[in-house]
């Protein structure tokens, strides 16, 4: 496997996992199963830091060890998880993002900033570590490399034992220290042969040895200890950095299972203690741990080495949770996905050629031909669209850290409430859709929720609510984004809009029309400029993004009662279900969804409306608005469509019914071309347009005025 | 080509592209008929040439936008030179063809189709030949002229297609086009 694969996956299980660890501390408090919750935010660590390791990615593995540890204390209930610590370790996830973020964009080049900023971070962390670790264990605990006190050698010490399994395994030990000689120099070995049996009772695949070696070189703890990789499950091993206090030789000597002093004199013979040291630490041994049983010391050394087991077990259980989603799911490239999609697109249209000629050339047989292969071509097409579609909980869950990041930030006590989760839609609009949504919610809490004080006022409890929901209605995905405010000020937005031009005094405006306001361009109406709106570049974008995907966004208000902006989308950006309408010789794609049904043309002339069993149906003569050449012929149908809960007719002069339509895109040239959406092949290779439903509504209901800044 | 046989395969096309903008030695143009005019447009944005057939007009946009034509599956839009040029279309007729032009503008390449009444032939014009636009006379925008062309003793009108396929202007046009339509209704 390719290395640059295996680390873009890194970056990818990195990202998610983070993702998760952070869900997972907002869910904090808000969950009965704390203990739960804390073990998925540990999990989530640990793998980010067992996965780095096997990159090599030092700076990631650093400073996610000292998060794993304090998450570790927490898990084992010997640390509160309380609001602090959930802002801290958010803060720590975010910086793991960056450093991950940083190797992937630089990965040549440590960012020295970055990392410093991490220092802080780490602080606050060991500070939680210091109160308990050191208060529970015995204070003497060195930490690594501690002034060259007693000993001035700067020189590595590694006791290495290896398992018996070693030789089976296809492990040779020598090869190890072989290697080891490449990171520096092996200064001074001295075999242990101790556990070798007679020669009648050895076993000559059986590995009986172990070695103590003095080492001198300028590599990190972490890269010798990786030479070792291989054999970790497999050996005890023991690395002692230069310049390591005495006490740390007694403990290693004492852990050992050798006799103390034989090892010790192996430690003087290799040369990373002299014997001075070595009595003087014996001594000191009896002094410092009289009864000391030697369980605790290696509970202890359990302790110190625990990196060493854990990122063994990590690899184990990586493995095992890898080969577990395997057989789950697949990680596919966007790219092909596009790719296989387009292919599909080509295949309808070809197929829809194949159609035409069928029915021209009047055999039944090729027409039932077709007709089978048509609908298996519609059932591969759902299921490569399935294929694209994405929940929108991921989506929304991340505005769960939004809200929890802005309401302390502002000072307002805020819940976020997520409704419709599992809604899917096509993962191209999911991607474009978060920044409009972030900027929606924003302005909810920002303005659209009041002051603690004001809502007690009003009466309403002091926490307010944002709400995301979504759900599909006809065609499209809704996704209402919700508060519980104090409504828009009519008057205040109409003052504005007046001093800024937008609208002549004197006007009489609806209130939708007030309400569509606020998305004109540089339109503000809070008093003051704070940290997340009121620059008045908001709401405009949101509708610029929106209408980029072929959306629409609406906002609802009820003073006193709340705000919601409501933003529809298309499910899918590739392929619809389309009705085929003729006007005159053109050919027009309505998207099928938007149908409700077609009835024959009856009005008078004079007004554009007609009675639908009883209820008034305006229509659009698309013959008129569209300028088409020729004149109406006697039978005219109308298409009645709806849209956001209205319905309106369309005239048009003939059905021609419903076809599977491959978007194309128009040329940038037509972006204002108001009505139509997007172009496709028909069978016939002729190109039709699709109608923009939405937008023709909107036209024939506030025909151009409300576009005052075009003027 | 029997000259260059000896240099590898791709040096010919090497040549063709840097030489131009380097020495402005003679450039390659398609020379085609408008209304009883010869104009040409450089060669090397020109993508290709297809016989004229029907295509699918859009509504609310400007005159000199025709339409829009499947192209192997692409959807290409037309434009109507004599309407962009402010001057009567002409009649499709059997020689009419649909010029496939390749721009690049604001870092996206763009394909458009030109109808053209004839295409004539593909000339070697010499920098020296080619004059600088006239300020007036022409009939033409100035902007739109590259420059004017001497071949056998007439002038060729050498098109700026860039200015003459921006798509900023044409969208401005088409925003204009598309208000008049809706404030009718």
């Amino acid at each position: 496997m390719n290395m640059d694969d295996a680390l873009a996956t890194f970056f990818a299980e990195s990202r998610e996992l983070l993702e998760q660890m952070e869900s997972s501390l907002l869910a904090i408090g808000q969950e009965n199963d704390t203990a739960e919750t804390v073990g998925a935010i540990f999990r989530a660590a640990h793998t980010i830091k067992g996965s780095a390791g096997l990159f090599g990615l030092d700076d990631v593995v650093n400073f996610t060890h000292a998060v794993e540890s304090v998450l570790d204390q927490v898990r084992d209930g010997r640390l509160p998880v309380d609001e602090p610590m959930v802002a801290l370790l958010l803060a720590c996830g975010d910086h793991m993002g960056a450093l991950i973020d940083a190797i992937e964009n630089n990965p040549d080049q440590r960012d020295e900033a970055l990392i410093a900023r991490g220092a802080p971070l780490t602080e606050r962390l060991r500070a939680y570590l210091g109160t308990t670790v050191v208060a529970s264990t015995d204070p003497q605990v060195p930490f690594e490399r501690i002034g060259a006190s007693t000993c001035d050698k700067d020189l590595w010490h590694i006791s290495v034992r290896f398992g018996a399994d070693v030789l089976r395994n296809g492990m040779d030990p020598l090869s190890f220290i072989r290697y080891l000689s490449t990171l520096g120099t092996v200064t001074g070995i001295v075999t242990l042969a101790d556990a070798l049996p007679d020669a009648d009772a050895m076993d000559p695949e059986s590995n009986y040895l172990g070695f103590e070696i003095a080492f001198r070189s300028q590599a990190e703890k972490a890269v010798i200890e990786g030479v070792f990789d291989f054999v970790l499950d497999d050996c005890t091993l023991n690395i002692l950095p230069p310049n390591s206090r005495t006490a740390d030789y007694i403990e290693l000597i004492s852990s050992m299972p050798e006799e103390s002093a034989r090892l010790g004199e192996m430690l003087v013979r290799c040369g990373s203690l002299t014997a001075k040291e070595l009595t003087a630490a014996l001594l000191a041994q009896e002094q410092l741990h009289p009864e000391v049983p030697i369980g605790s010391i290696l509970v202890e050394r359990g302790s110190v080495s625990a990196p060493v087991v854990a990122a063994a077990l990590e690899k184990q259980k990586r493995v095992k949770e890898h080969k577990a989603q395997e057989s789950q799911s697949i990680r596919v490239d966007a790219e092909k996905l596009d790719q296989l999609i387009n292919m599909i697109g080509e295949l309808i249209i070809a197929s829809a050629g194949a159609n035409v000629i069928a029915r021209r050339a009047r055999s039944t047989e090729l027409q039932e031909c077709h007709s089978t292969l048509s609908d298996l071509v519609e059932r591969v097409r759902d299921s490569a669209l399935q294929l694209r579609m994405v929940k929108i909980g991921a989506t929304f869950n991340r505005f769960q850290r939004v809200v929890h990041d802005v309401s302390r930030e502002i000072g307002k006590d805020i819940a976020l409430i997520v409704n419709g989760e599992d809604t899917e839609l096509d993962k191209t609009v999911v991607e474009k859709i978060g920044d409009p949504l972030t900027h929606l919610v924003r302005n909810a809490m920002d303005h659209g929720i009041d002051s603690p004080e004001l809502r007690v006022q009003r009466g309403k409890p002091a926490r307010g609510t944002v709400s995301l929901n979504a759900y599909h209605d006809s065609g499209s995905i809704v996704i209402e984004v919700g508060d519980d405010g104090g409504g828009l000020h009519r008057e205040k937005i109409l003052a504005k809009a007046i001093e800024r031009g937008l609208v002549d005094p004197g006007r009489v405006l609806s209130d939708a029309e007030i309400c569509a306001l606020i998305f004109e361009p540089g339109f503000s109406t809070a008093d003051e400029v704070t940290n997340l709106s009121g620059r008045g570049v908001g709401m405009d974008v949101v509708k610029r993004n929106i209408t980029a995907l072929r959306g629409s966004v609406d906002i609802a208000s009820q003073p006193g009662v709340g705000t919601t902006v409501t933003v529809r989308l298309p499910l899918t950006l590739a392929i619809i279900n389309g009705f085929q309408v003729g006007v005159g010789k053109s050919v027009f794609v309505v998207p099928l969804d938007m149908v409700d049904e077609c009835v024959e043309f009856t009005a008078d002339q004079g007004h554009d409306y007609t009675d639908l069993r009883g209820q008034v149906l305006p229509f659009i003569r698309l013959r008129d608005l569209f300028e088409v050449p020729g004149t109406a012929g006697t039978r005219q149908n109308i298409v009645v469509v709806k849209h956001a809960g209205q319905k309106f007719g369309l005239v048009v002069d003939t059905l021609m019914g419903e076809a599977q339509t491959v978007i194309k895109p128009l040329s940038s040239m037509f972006a204002q071309v108001k009505g139509i959406s997007g172009s496709s092949i028909l069978g016939t290779g002729d190109v039709a347009l699709i109608l923009d439903v939405p937008a023709l509504m909107q036209e024939a209901q506030f025909p151009v005025s409300h576009t005052p800044q075009l003027a | 080509m029997n000259a260059v046989a000896p240099t590898p395969p791709h040096l010919p096309t090497v040549v063709a592209q840097t030489i131009p903008a380097l020495r402005a030695e003679p450039t390659q143009y398609l020379t085609f008929q408008l209304s009883g005019e010869s104009f040409a447009i450089g060669i090397l944005s020109i993508k290709e040439i297809i016989e004229y057939h029907a295509l699918t007009e859009v509504p609310m946009m400007p005159a000199c936008v025709r339409g829009v034509i499947n192209l192997r599956g692409a959807v290409v839009p037309v434009l109507d030179l004599p309407a962009r040029f402010g001057r009567p279309s002409s009649e499709v007729t059997k020689r009419t063809c649909i010029v496939i032009v390749e721009i690049e503008a604001a870092e996206e390449r763009q394909v458009i189709g030109v109808i053209v009444d004839a295409v004539n032939e593909v000339l070697d014009i010499d920098a020296t030949d080619i004059e600088p636009p006239p300020n007036f006379g022409a009939n033409i925008r100035a902007d739109f002229i590259q420059g004017m062309g001497k071949v056998k003793g007439k002038f060729v009108i050498l098109l700026n297609v860039h200015q003459v396929l921006s798509i900023n202007d044409l969208q401005a046009a088409g925003a204009a086009a598309s208000k008049d339509v809706l404030s009718l209704n």
